[in-house]
């Protein structure tokens, strides 16, 4: 196939190809354009770090409260009282919500690894990782000791998938990179196109390996958690 | 099992609000514009379709009140069409490489606030909350191609301020 076109690098880059792998075929065998679809990753990652707002944690509690319960102002009763009639009993699912979009977890893995400055910690000891993600995270959980193992910590930095802080840790094997997601919601699993994944759940956090190694690498990696 | 709206809306709200604050630009403007989303939104729940997009048609509730709303009225006066045509250039030889350094946050936040508002809302739709481009059509009411299109000259825009900066 011949080169891309701005068109076909922003489609391939956004996920939007229908036919991925005859691109990714020719992306083997061209640097040009292979550059140019990690340039257009790198900004999409560029604009997606620098233009997220967190919102504040007072309003979010006053919307809460304002449309689910709580002390009501006069405009809000009404909305309730719709809201009743519409809603039915409420679920309490608490605060756990779902990631519907596999691909997102697929996107992160590959743009981080595409990307110039993959982790903001960099540590091969879990004993560095694990202090930094404190404070960061609202949540903490446990980075497995890997010495004695084919498998080291290369890093990790905090990312988002669907509105949500998630732990990465980036570990290395032999040349290949694997990532570790870890979040309070739950986390996809199957389906990522071309990558071996591994989810499990442990203490109401969703574990999740993607990377580009035959799974029984995933399940050895698994068992030091 | 039939999920509540609060169930489906509230894991949206971080998203909500950045999108919140980049259409007006300000913190207090933005937090009205959420809650009045919600609001709107839990109104008209009972006319939400199940198995349609929910994200989607939250992000249309919010941006539809905006633009009824005065800043989103005068961000909109300040764009008389479509905007001009004249910097795509569709390039059939070898691509150009761009890379950006990630490290100049600020400038690039500068560079997204000073893209008109039909290219500003299609970039961080895509890129900070990982819509598909049929999501983003369904959520701005257009077709796929006009994301396409106007994808790639927001980032071509993006690109080039970055550039003049240098």
């Amino acid at each position: 196939m011949s080169h891309l076109n701005q068109e076909e690098v922003q489609r391939y880059a956004d996920g939007e190809l229908d036919d991925a792998a005859a691109v990714e075929q020719h992306l083997r065998d061209c640097a040009a354009c292979a550059n140019a679809v990690v340039g257009e990753m790198q900004l999409k990652r560029a604009v997606r770090d620098a233009a997220r707002m967190m919102p504040p944690d007072v309003l979010r509690a006053r919307v809460r409260r304002r449309l689910f319960g709580g002390q009501h102002t006069a405009a809000w009763v009404a909305a309730a009282a719709v809201a009743s009639l519409v809603l039915g009993a409420l679920l309490s699912a608490g605060a756990v919500g779902t990631l519907t979009s596999a691909r997102e977890l697929a996107d992160l893995h590959a743009t981080i690894l595409a990307s110039a400055n993959p982790v903001d910690v960099i540590s091969t000891d879990r004993h560095t990782v694990k202090p930094w993600f404190e404070g960061k995270l609202p949540f903490s959980f446990n980075v497995p000791e890997l010495a004695g193992t084919p498998f080291r910590i290369v890093g990790g930095r905090v990312v988002y998938a669907h509105g949500q802080p998630v732990a990465y840790v980036m570990i290395g094997k032999s040349g290949h990179k694997l990532s570790l997601f870890v979040a309070q919601v739950t986390l996809p699993n199957g389906g990522m196109r071309g990558f071996e994944t591994l989810s499990w759940r442990a203490n109401g956090l969703t574990y999740v390996l993607v990377g580009d190694v035959p799974r029984g690498d995933l399940e050895q990696l698994r068992a030091r958690f | 099992m039939k999920m509540s709206f609060e169930d489906l809306s509230m894991p949206l709200f971080p998203s909500l609000y950045g999108y919140a604050r980049w259409l007006t630009g300000e913190p207090h403007e933005a937090e009205d514009l959420v809650q009045e989303t919600y609001l709107k939104a839990l109104r008209g729940f009972g006319s939400f379709r199940e198995g349609t997009n929910f994200r989607a048609w939250m992000f249309r509730i919010l941006r539809n009140t905006f633009l009824t709303s005065r800043s989103g009225l005068k961000s909109m006066a300040s764009i008389d069409e479509e905007p001009e045509l004249a910097d795509e250039i569709v390039d059939a030889g070898t691509p150009e490489t761009h890379f950006v350094n990630r490290a100049n946050g600020e400038a690039l936040r500068r560079a997204i606030e000073a893209l008109p508002l039909p290219f500003r809302e299609v970039l961080l739709l895509s890129d900070v909350e990982n819509m598909s481009y049929r999501e983003i059509g369904e959520a701005l009411a257009i077709p796929v191609g006009t994301v396409t299109s106007r994808l790639m000259r927001a980032r071509r825009r993006v690109r080039a301020a970055l550039e003049g900066m240098r």
